[in-house]
């Protein structure tokens, strides 16, 4: 458009005459700093023309031009007159470099421009030919991998958008995926992305439209820093250029190129090792868990199921379940498996169940063990574990678990029904009992159960040589009249001796001793105890007459002692006297 | 002498007093079982076994609560208990088969058959102490009637009780043998009962050893060696591991 203008101006000018003004000589660089693989436009512009135009030394760069613009304009009737001579310069190296003066001669005078300064740096990314359609195409289509969260934590799910964003200036003609990414150690799902529609969508800070290609949901199943491959799209386009058609509308040219949305890294962490359960599968999610029988009461040979059942969003593929552990009289058949899982961008959500089939097959009660399920919590942070309740199965009908019992069965089928204690019952407490401590010590082998063992059999031979003395003994009949008279003196004196020295309780004692045996052994009373009564009774029962008068002289010194000092040694001798008169009056009494 | 009596009668009365204070218990607890507060019987029943009082009817009921409770561990450990005291109880033998039911290890035991069957059911009648009293009283009988055989004159009191001696001798040398062989026995006999849900028998007494089997609650086994916290165990089918202790109760102190 301007270079038509330009074109028809400058067919004025050289119709009409000049006019003269102040005159104008300047150098205008389009940047003064650039990348050296990019290119920088001078402009040495002037209000009046001039001859001998001398641009200054290009030594540094490349250069293309010039170009030659002349403009001429009047406004209000006053003419303004512009000449321009352009040059395109590629440098050729880094650096800082000056652009020296340009010289022109006009009505007879030279006119110089300033010098100017231009830094030279290291190559920028993306050589900006505006006109470029490769340039163009790029810089108008975007494939953009949107990652949910690049720290994620393992078995976490995460989520890749690809997103197409095109620039209402350039028409997309087809693509195709050049390389579909692979997930190397990621579970994942591509989510259905058919019916998705075109958007306008604002992307730094333009307009855009834009297309959602794929969705993709990610469970990391490793640790550490994963690369997630690009999708790469072939694409055929139509760009601008800037040739316009013969109505002004740009031309368009078709341009094939191939973009591909960046190399994404994802650091996964580990799951914490701190309170991790040990019977952890690696669950990570949302979980609700439930153990359910479809019978409590049944008969044997009945079935029942047993579902174990997880609930919620997480990595609900990627575990195992909790394995059931029934008793073993249980008949117990391999469960089915079943999954109604959805993914969503939010990942999986669902359930996931096991269901046992189970057949008792004899009377009784089985508990059907509390099975614990962990997981991580991902909102807190933490491991979570989720117990079920203890279930009681209860086969109320059927055969006991014993041989006997069966027998018994077999019993019953008789024509008349006898009467039949039914031992297949849980018998009831019981209401008596003695209690014996709990820490007696044992009774067997220790010495005690050993003296009590064998000192029995000691006493037989004791037992029969004691009767063999006895035997003896027997035999000998004076002797056993002296052993029996002295036993009785003795009998008699023992109280007299314990008192032996002290004066009056020992005759006390001898005389009282001496009554006594006369009372048992004569049989007299005590108030008939008189000196002369005694030895009457004692001559009748024909005992010598020293004998009875040892025996009154010691009831005299009996009496005597009462009012009459005594020693020791008189003492004694009278307890020995009285014990020789005892026996001996013992021996000759009849 | 006199102070020495009074105190033998006030510890007698004592003795006595928490013989009554134990029946009572005994009684509360068995009616609250029959009105089915297990939980709170056991209670009571335990505080009879913490004055160092047990019977075997003690073992069999705390047994029982636990079973309709479904604690199979401890229903199944004071029923072997309460046979420790009495081998021959059907009762006990009858219930701790439905215990048994509610395990979840099935372990096979080799029957005893024929002779020894015999000798072990004789020998099971009584405990060792028991046979050893019954051996020491026998020996008395016996060395009685010998002397009343040796010393009497009669010829049919001297049949009778030479007769009479020789079935004494006869008992005392059965008792005593049947009193060691069942010494023998125990003293060899080390059962456990498994009171964890789910045990791992490794292969050495190690937590980093490899794991050899799994037990569950409530299985009976035989504790051969123990070394720190672990215990070599033998089931009755001839298997051997390593078992934590904390996992298994033993039956015997």
């Amino acid at each position: 458009m301007t270079q038509l203008k330009h074109i028809l101006i400058t067919l004025l000018v050289f119709t009409t005459g000049i006019v003269s003004g102040q005159v104008e000589f300047k150098a205008n660089v389009s940047k003064t700093t650039l990348g050296i693989n990019e290119r920088l436009r001078i402009e040495f512009e002037m209000n009046k023309d001039g001859d001998n135009f001398n641009p200054p030394d290009f030594s540094d760069f490349n250069v293309i031009g010039p170009q030659q613009s002349v403009s001429n304009s009047w406004i209000n009737g006053v003419r303004t007159f512009k000449k321009t001579y352009t040059y395109f310069l590629t440098p050729t190296k880094r650096g800082t470099f000056t652009i020296g003066q340009a010289s022109i001669t006009i009505d007879g005078q030279v006119y110089k421009t300033i010098p100017q300064k231009i830094t030279v740096t290291a190559a920028v990314d993306k050589p900006s030919d505006p006109n470029d359609p490769n340039y163009v195409a790029s810089e108008n289509i975007h494939l953009v991998a949107e990652v949910s969260k690049t720290n994620p934590y393992l078995n976490e799910a995460i989520t890749v958008v690809y997103k197409l964003y095109v620039s209402p200036r350039v028409q997309v003609d087809t693509w195709n995926e050049k390389d579909s990414p692979r997930y190397n150690d990621f579970w994942s799902q591509n989510i259905d992305t058919q019916n998705q529609r075109v958007q306008t969508e604002t992307y730094n800070g333009e307009t855009y439209r834009s297309l959602i290609l794929r969705k993709t949901v990610l469970y990391p199943q490793k640790t550490g820093k994963l690369n997630i491959e690009p999708l790469v799209l072939d694409m055929a386009l139509r760009v601008p250029t800037n040739r316009r058609d013969i109505f002004g509308n740009y031309l368009l040219t078709r341009v094939n190129r191939t973009i591909a949305a960046g190399n994404k890294t994802i650091d996964v962490k580990p799951l914490p090792e701190k309170g991790k359960p040990a019977d952890f599968t690696g669950a990570v999610g949302d979980y609700s868990f439930d153990v359910s029988s479809t019978k409590n009461t049944l008969n044997a040979g009945e079935s029942l199921q047993i579902k174990v059942e997880v609930k919620g969003n997480g990595n609900l593929k990627l575990f195992k379940l909790p394995k059931v552990s029934l008793p073993s009289s249980l008949e117990v058949y391999e469960p089915e498996h079943k999954e109604n899982i959805s993914t969503n961008l939010g990942g999986m959500s669902g359930n996931v169940s096991d269901t046992y089939t189970v057949v008792p097959q004899y009377k009784g009660k089985y508990p059907i063990p509390s099975i614990s399920f962990s997981y991580f919590d991902l909102k807190s942070q933490t491991y979570k574990r989720l117990s079920s309740d203890e279930m009681v199965v209860d086969v109320k009908e059927g055969p006991l678990n014993n041989a006997d019992a069966q027998a018994q069965n077999a019993l019953n089928s008789g024509a008349k029904q006898p009467v039949m204690l039914n031992k297949d019952q849980f018998a009831f407490i019981k209401t008596k009992t003695n209690f014996v401590s709990n820490d007696a010590e044992p009774f067997f082998n220790t010495r005690l159960f050993w003296i009590l063992l064998l000192l029995p059999f000691i006493a037989i031979p004791i037992a029969i040589l004691i009767r063999r003395n006895k035997a003896i003994r027997d035999a000998d009949v004076r002797g056993n009249k002296i052993r029996k008279a002295d036993k009785l003196a003795k009998k008699y004196l023992s109280a007299a001796k314990k008192s032996l020295g002290k004066k009056e309780a020992f005759y006390i004692a001898l005389e009282k001793a001496v009554h006594n045996y006369l009372k048992a052994r004569i049989h007299i009373e005590t108030s008939e105890l008189s000196k002369d009564k005694i030895s009457e009774l004692l001559r009748e029962r024909q005992v010598e007459p020293d004998v009875i008068k040892d025996f009154l002289s010691i009831i005299e010194s009996c009496d005597l002692a009462r009012y009459t000092p005594m020693t020791v040694v008189t003492m004694q001798e009278d307890y020995e006297k009285a014990s020789k008169t005892i026996s001996l009056i013992d021996k000759q009494a009849r | 002498m006199k102070k020495f009596l009074f105190y033998i009668s006030i510890l007698f009365s004592v003795h006595m007093m928490a013989q009554d204070n134990n029946t009572a218990l005994f009684n509360e607890a068995n009616d609250l079982y029959n009105k089915g507060k297990y939980a709170e019987a056991i209670d009571k029943y335990r505080t009879i076994l913490d004055h160092n009082m047990h019977s075997s009817e003690l073992y069999f009921n705390l047994a029982n609560a636990n079973y309709k409770l479904n604690n199979i561990a401890p229903s199944i450990y004071y029923y072997e208990k309460a046979l420790q005291l009495d081998p021959d109880d059907k009762d006990i033998k009858n219930n701790l088969a439905f215990a048994r039911n509610m395990t979840i290890d099935a372990i096979d035991s080799i029957p005893e058959v024929g002779l020894s069957k015999v000798v072990h059911n004789t020998t099971n009648l009584y405990t060792t102490d028991t046979w050893a009293y019954i051996s020491v009283v026998a020996v008395i009988c016996f060395v009685i009637l010998f002397l009343i055989y040796h010393f009497s004159y009669e010829t049919l009191r001297k049949r009778t009780t030479f007769i009479l001696s020789l079935v004494a001798i006869g008992v005392a040398v059965i008792s005593l043998s049947s009193a060691f062989y069942r010494h023998t026995l125990e003293k060899n006999n080390h059962p456990a009962i498994v009171f964890a849900k789910e045990s791992k028998v490794k292969s050495e007494p190690n937590v980093r050893s490899e794991e050899s089997f799994r037990l569950h609650e409530g299985t009976k086994l035989q504790v051969t060696d123990t070394i720190g916290n672990w215990s070599e165990i033998k089931l009755s089918d001839g298997k051997t591991g390593w078992i934590s202790n904390q996992d298994i109760r033993m039956l015997k102190r």
